[in-house]
């Protein structure tokens, strides 16, 4: 019996132990860890999977620069894979288990410098390991008015990993990756670059610029196993002036009016009316949101609703909506800029979407919401505010199952496509749908989230199944996937062609020959 | 009043998870001995709603005595995180030699990553159905 959790594919045990007594002369003990408990946390899936498959053989917690840069020489010698994490919290996505067995988990979380905020320009350089809410309380503390864009996880996720597996957030500023500007990244030999114009000696403009010359290589190190970003320069949004920030809410009663909601909507986002990466979700995830315990101790989830086998019925879904007061569909936005310009674009929203749905539309204002809890989650999210309440949805179904599915759509035509077809899919296995629509500069992440209950073997099957179908269909219907989980990245990484997959993998090969950074990301591995 | 299966399950996962707690050395749930009575100066955090979170409590004060710092976290589920957080640090800082808990399963998800965010290593995480997970913390 091995005296480690897991090896990693190929590696000995002798040869394992020899690289884990290196690792330890460089880092001492603490900071190298190969016993059950500490690596425990590491084995804690959502994806309907066995843990078998993603248990990691170590974590290791460097402290800077220099002990990243020798780490991949010992890795490069022993040929330990090494997975890396910001803070982890990769939630529906695979969490912070490595995507196959046997990998060391880098965990960056104790390089957790805010290296600098600058006010003037609006911007900050930030660690792996720096939280959205340590930005937040930094410039609380330092009574800057900033906003950083957050993620739903926002009290502990990190500005770095979330960019780097190109998260969304919900203020004007909601595409990570498009506000990134200047990386800092260890490369599979140890050398280390700045991209844009970081590589000038002394330059004063590595997260105002972010093109520098040449090629532009920043989107290599997102959803990528090509290096390790160690730095990463976050633009900040100037707060707007008191008065000047306008969150609202919209409740639809059908589910059909869908493709009108965003031929409503697009036009107020593109001309920037609608500033921001506002929502449009569904009755399922927000009746989520309102989970609440009986006086018997029950929880007030789908169970209270329906007790029988397979996805809610309709009808059951109107039970929910009306028990809660919920939309079949509840768009949320708001309006920034100045008292007065807030108030005239106010007249164009709210008048564009009376003249489309007249007394279909219902509009709650921040005044009128009062305090609903669910508003606020989203006032807080539209302003980059710390909130934990996404994670409210793992109650809806229990069992701790979660994957999320997050195809692509343009049109509002394919929005009510991908709706039909996955509602379709979801409930021949069993399950709801529960999701919404994150309106980009030009298209939609269609987040739907496959809850399930990991508890039941029978029911992992059915969800691994569903998920696979899901994927299989979408592909087929030219739509793409945004990002995935661990369990999917092969497939997803095919659905996008040889051509795509061919030139990861020879970046993989001329970057990092041996390997050794995270195979399996993205389906980029040169061992599969 | 709880069955006395139930009971039984209780007592075991909770003894197990504070002798291993005591002892520095067991890595999983079953593996470890009972707890000297008395010997267990711990915080078992649970959200209050839950009405199987209740049940264990009472059956952990009973199964396994000791001091108890019994703690409910309420409010939202940001709430939970921080208070957590609070929590984990006191202990570590203290002589509470036991971190339990008792939660659904929003709650244990952020108050899992809350202690792990700094620097917790669990002897165990138990799904006791769809709707409960027990764990038991190093500290």
């Amino acid at each position: 019996m091995s005296r480690f959790v897991a090896l990693p594919k190929g590696v000995s045990e002798e040869t394992f132990a020899r690289a884990i007594s290196e690792y330890r002369a460089l880092l001492g003990e603490g900071r190298v860890r190969t016993d059950p408990a500490s690596l425990q946390s590491y084995m804690k899936i959502m994806i309907p999977e066995s843990e078998e498959l993603h248990k990691p053989s170590a974590v290791i917690y460097p402290k800077s620069v220099q002990e990243i840069q020798k780490i991949v020489g010992i890795a490069n010698k022993y040929k330990t894979p090494l997975w890396t994490v910001s803070t982890g919290k990769n939630m529906g996505y695979g969490t912070a288990a490595p995507a196959t067995r046997g990998q060391i988990v880098l965990d960056l979380k104790t390089m957790n410098r805010i290296v600098h905020v600058d006010e003037e320009l609006g911007y900050c350089l930030v660690e792996p390991g720096v939280t959205y809410y340590d930005l937040q309380q930094h410039f609380k503390k330092n009574r800057m008015n900033l906003w950083v864009d957050v993620p739903a996880p926002s009290a502990m996720a990190s500005p770095v990993g979330n960019t780097a597996d190109r998260g969304v957030g919900y203020t004007p500023y909601g595409e990570h990756f498009l506000f990134s500007c200047g990386m800092e990244v260890v490369l599979a030999n140890g050398d280390v670059i700045r991209t844009g114009t970081g590589g000038l000696a002394n330059s004063s403009s590595w997260q105002t610029n972010k093109w520098g010359n040449g090629p532009y290589v920043d989107g290599l190190f997102t959803q990528s196993n090509l290096g390790i970003i160690t730095k990463l320069g976050v633009w900040l949004m100037k707060g707007p002036p008191p008065g000047g920030y306008y969150p609202f809410l919209m409740k639809f009663p059908k589910v059909e009016m869908l493709p009108d909601i965003i031929k409503t909507l697009m036009p107020l986002r593109m001309s920037q009316i609608i500033p921001n990466a506002c929502i449009v979700v569904n009755a399922g995830w927000e009746a989520a949101g309102y989970f609440t315990y009986d006086k018997n101790g029950k929880g007030t989830n789908r169970e209270t609703f329906y007790k029988g086998k397979g996805s809610l019925p309709p009808k059951v879904f109107q039970q929910i909506m009306d028990k809660y007061d919920v939309g079949a569909w509840n768009f949320y936005a708001a309006l920034y800029g100045s008292p007065e310009q807030v108030a005239l674009n106010w007249k164009y929203v709210s008048g564009a979407f009376k003249q489309k749905f007249g007394k279909d539309v219902r509009i709650i204002t921040e005044k009128e919401a009062k305090d609903d809890p669910i508003f606020e989650y989203r006032r807080q999210l539209m302003m980059g505010g710390s909130t934990l309440q996404e994670f409210g949805l793992y109650n809806w179904r229990g069992g701790g199952g979660s994957m999320w599915f997050a195809p692509v759509a343009a049109r509002p035509s394919e929005c009510e496509q991908q709706m039909k077809v996955a509602t379709d899919i979801l409930n021949k296995y069993g399950f709801d749908y529960v999701s919404e629509f994150i309106v980009g500069w030009r298209d939609m992440h269609h987040i739907i989230d496959l809850l399930y209950d990991r508890t039941q073997p029978e029911e992992m099957k059915r969800a691994y199944k569903c998920f696979d179908e899901l994927l299989t269909v979408f592909t087929k219907n030219g739509y793409g996937t945004y990002r995935t989980n661990t369990a999917f990245m092969d497939k997803v990484s095919r659905s996008y062609g040889e051509g795509m997959r061919d030139i990861h993998h020879k970046l993989k090969r001329a970057l990092d020959p041996n390997n050794i950074l995270a195979p399996g990301k993205s389906g980029i591995n040169l061992q599969a | 009043m709880i069955s006395q299966n139930r009971r039984s399950f209780f007592k075991t996962v909770i003894a197990a998870g504070a002798a291993m707690a005591v002892s520095g050395t067991g890595t999983l749930a079953g593996s470890a001995h009972a707890a000297t009575a008395g010997a267990i100066n711990g915080v078992c955090v649970y959200a209050p709603g839950l009405g199987s979170a209740r049940d264990f409590v009472e059956s952990m004060q009973k199964s396994a005595p000791g001091a108890w710092n019994v703690q409910p976290l309420s409010g939202s589920l940001t709430d939970c995180y921080f208070q957590a957080a609070l929590l984990f640090e006191d202990a570590k800082r203290g002589s509470t030699n036991t971190f339990v808990g008792v939660l659904d399963q929003a709650s244990f998800a952020v108050v899992h990553e809350a202690i792990v965010d700094r620097g917790g290593r669990f002897h165990y995480v138990t799904q006791n159905g769809a709707d409960r997970v027990t764990f038991s913390v190093e500290v």
